[in-house]
């Protein structure tokens, strides 16, 4: 169904049209089509096995997946013809729903590889070792986040809960144009959940836009998103306001289905 | 697997006589030695003259020839008056706020005004030279006596022109690190450096020695070292030589009761390299850490073979080895932990982890285990990978191209390699080795 602008006039980043995407021979999107336009926040929700993780990792570039038909475009870019660090640079981000532990690289090693690779992308020097820290303490105190741990290993010896507020912090350094969140939600105790929505609701702006990928409607307590979308048999079956997020919390996916079935 | 020739000898008669005699007989025209080194010699050429250097028919040397050893040496041997290279060649940089013994060619150097003005109280360095008055005490000498037979400990007996002994005195915390700067001059030297090691009882020491050279360097190394009672030993033994170097060493260690070494092997440089380690937990609750760390890329070949011998009740062995074999290099590891019915309640871990980055690359490892008595717990493990694909993927979602995300991953791996060195300056030195190695072109430099 078509969708209004939440902004006024705003362009659409992420155009995803009749996307089919196999695993392994095995058809997990079945034609999904979602349009996400700057200042927007969706959310993507659905039972397990829905293609909710397919669909972030088909759109971050991951290996291992097969695109057998549709498109997706980036500000008007085909998003599918490029490689995952392309898609980085030219502002998208993934937000792990496991975040990787790779020990012997320092967390703020990465984020400076990553914020100069970005500025590179748009023809910008590279961040000053001044600027770098400023920036880098700063997110730290939005996160929470122990400056201490920027020498450490990324996310080497993290909890569940400080892995996804990394991800959050390394979002919030980075500044994506548009960001798809995995399950951030997932393994996060009510403090934490705070803390990561904090993060995000502080990046919100009309000229950025957030993907979000979750089972539960609770993040949604603390995000508000502008839609909500049903994912289910690999296509989004059904398409609402955040009333609907309630709806399925007091019904199930179930009801939803079923509903959406007939 | 390479196919290896059964019979292969690995030494090159000249006429009808071997190396080590030609070398034997110019040495000893150079004048008459001590008794307690003299002896020695012969007894070591006797058994090499029965014995022969390794050659690939033995299975502990299987994956390592010293074919092109042998005949580099003996082209040194017949190379017209040997003529060392003038002067000095330059050694690595010493760590600062620690203490620097060079040996050169195996000869230790002694400053003007002698070695133990700068030695801190508690510490001794020495030479045994072979023409000079005294040898090592005689208790030490019946130790370095009781150590089984080996051909490449043998050579280097019966040709080392020097021997170093460092000892401690008892309860001496030396905090100051030594750094042990073994260099070669190249040919046509064959160089024997001979360390001897002693700790008293309840003393501590950091030992960086490191083995670096000329182009053409040919070494024989030997350490043999002792820990009395409550004492602990910090070693970094390191091998950056140029990259037609090629090195045979071997490192003995005997640890007392309650007292523990920590050893850390680096391998950065050379053309062949073999090291042979052997740690044995001798005394009532003495534990050892061992780890190793090793680049074969380029035309590298090396191979590192360590032993861990639980000899007594309650001992401890952890032991960590990695390594990263790429272009056409090879790289061996054989890791043993024994432990003997008169260790029971011992502790023993062993890992081995491996990086393969080229096809044309190898590594070949061997974790093994021998127990002989109850109520004890080890396990081993080793594995030869590529990088973890969800780690480059992850970096790569973060805007690193796929070449930076491998050299990142890859330096990350080596840098976890060297988390064990305790000396700051001289790990991030080793650090800034390593990575100027990976950054630069495939065949990297000399270290």
């Amino acid at each position: 169904m078509p969708l209004e602008p939440v902004v006024p006039n705003s362009i659409p980043l992420l155009q995803v049209t009749g996307l089919r995407v196999a695993v392994a021979g095995k058809e997990i999107l079945t034609g999904l089509d979602l349009t996400v336009r700057a200042g927007e926040v969706h959310a993507i929700m659905g039972p397990n096995g829905s293609g909710k993780s397919t669909l972030a990792h088909v759109l971050a570039g991951r290996d291992g997946y097969e695109v057998t038909g549709g498109s997706a475009t980036f500000l008007g870019q085909d998003l599918l013809a490029m490689a995952p660090e392309e898609r980085a640079r030219a502002g998208v981000f993934l937000g792990f729903q496991y975040p990787i532990e790779i020990p012997g690289v320092s967390n703020v090693y990465l984020l400076r590889s990553a914020l100069n690779a970005r500025r590179a992308a748009r023809g910008e020097r590279e961040i000053d070792a001044a600027s770098l820290l400023r920036l880098v303490k700063e997110k730290a105190r939005l996160m929470q986040m122990n400056e201490s741990f920027l020498q450490r290993g990324v996310n080497e010896g993290f909890s569940g809960g400080e892995k996804k507020r990394n991800e959050i912090f390394q979002m919030a350094v980075l500044e994506p144009v548009l960001a798809i969140l995995d399950e951030t939600d997932s393994g996060l105790d009510i403090d934490a959940l705070k803390v990561v929505a904090n993060g995000v609701n502080s990046l919100r702006n009309p000229e950025r836009a957030f993907v979000l990928v979750t089972h539960y409607q609770r993040l949604l307590d603390y995000i508000r998103p502008d839609f909500v979308h049903i994912l289910a048999g690999g296509r989004i079956v059904r398409t609402g306001d955040r009333t609907l997020a309630l709806e399925l919390e007091a019904g199930g996916y179930d009801q939803i289905l079923a509903a959406a079935a007939r | 697997m390479t196919a290896s020739t059964p019979h292969e000898s690995s030494t090159e008669p000249s006429g009808t006589r071997q190396p080590w005699q030609i070398a034997a007989e110019r040495q000893s025209q150079a004048g008459p030695e001590t008794g307690w080194l003299s002896l020695r010699r012969t007894a070591a050429l006797g058994r090499l003259g029965e014995s022969g250097l390794p050659n690939t028919g033995e299975e502990d040397w299987r994956y390592t020839s010293l074919a092109a050893y042998t005949r580099r040496w003996t082209d040194y041997l017949v190379a017209p008056a040997p003529a060392a290279a003038p002067g000095h060649p330059s050694p690595p940089p010493g760590v600062s706020a620690g203490i620097t013994v060079d040996i050169v060619d195996g000869v230790l150097q002694v400053p003007a005004g002698g070695l133990p003005a700068c030695l801190p109280a508690g510490l001794t360095v020495r030479s045994m030279n072979p023409r000079g008055p005294t040898g090592p005490a005689e208790d030490l000498l019946r130790r370095l006596d009781a150590r089984p037979a080996d051909s490449l400990v043998d050579l280097n007996t019966a040709l080392l022109a020097d021997v170093v002994l460092v000892t401690t005195a008892p309860g001496a915390h030396i905090a100051e690190p030594v750094h042990v700067r073994a260099v070669s001059r190249g040919g046509p030297g064959f160089a024997q450096p001979r360390l001897l090691v002693d700790l008293a009882p309840g003393s501590q020491l950091t030992l960086i020695l490191e083995h670096s050279g000329r182009g053409g360097a040919l070494v024989n190394a030997v350490a043999d070292i002792w820990l009395a009672r409550d004492s602990r030993l910090d070693l970094v033994r390191v091998q950056s030589l140029p990259d037609d170097g090629m090195l045979t060493e071997t490192t003995r260690i005997e640890v007392g009761e309650a007292a523990s070494v920590a050893v850390t092997s680096v391998d950065l440089g050379s053309q062949l390299s073999r090291h042979a380690i052997t740690v044995a937990l001798a005394g009532t609750g003495a534990s050892a850490t061992l780890d190793g760390l090793f680049l074969a890329d380029g035309h590298r070949h090396i191979d590192n073979r360590t032993l861990l011998e639980h000899r007594a009740p309650q001992t401890t062995s952890r032991e960590t080895f990695r390594g990263i074999a790429d272009d056409h290099g090879r790289g061996i590891f054989n890791g043993k932990i024994i432990v003997l019915p008169g260790a029971p309640g011992s502790n023993a871990t062993l890992t081995n982890r491996n990086l393969l980055l080229s096809s044309t690359a190898e590594i070949d490892t061997k974790p093994e285990l021998e127990i002989y008595v109850d109520d004890v717990r080890c396990s081993h493990g080793a594995t030869t990978g590529q990088l973890d694909a969800a780690a480059l993927f992850y970096l790569r979602s973060r805007g690193l191209d796929p070449a930076t995300a491998r050299q990142v991953l890859t330096s990350a791996f080596l840098r976890q390699g060297l988390e064990s060195i305790g000396v700051p300056a001289f790990r991030s030195r080793l650090d800034a080795q390593l990575q100027a190695r990976l950054a630069g072109p495939a065949a990297g430099g000399a270290a």
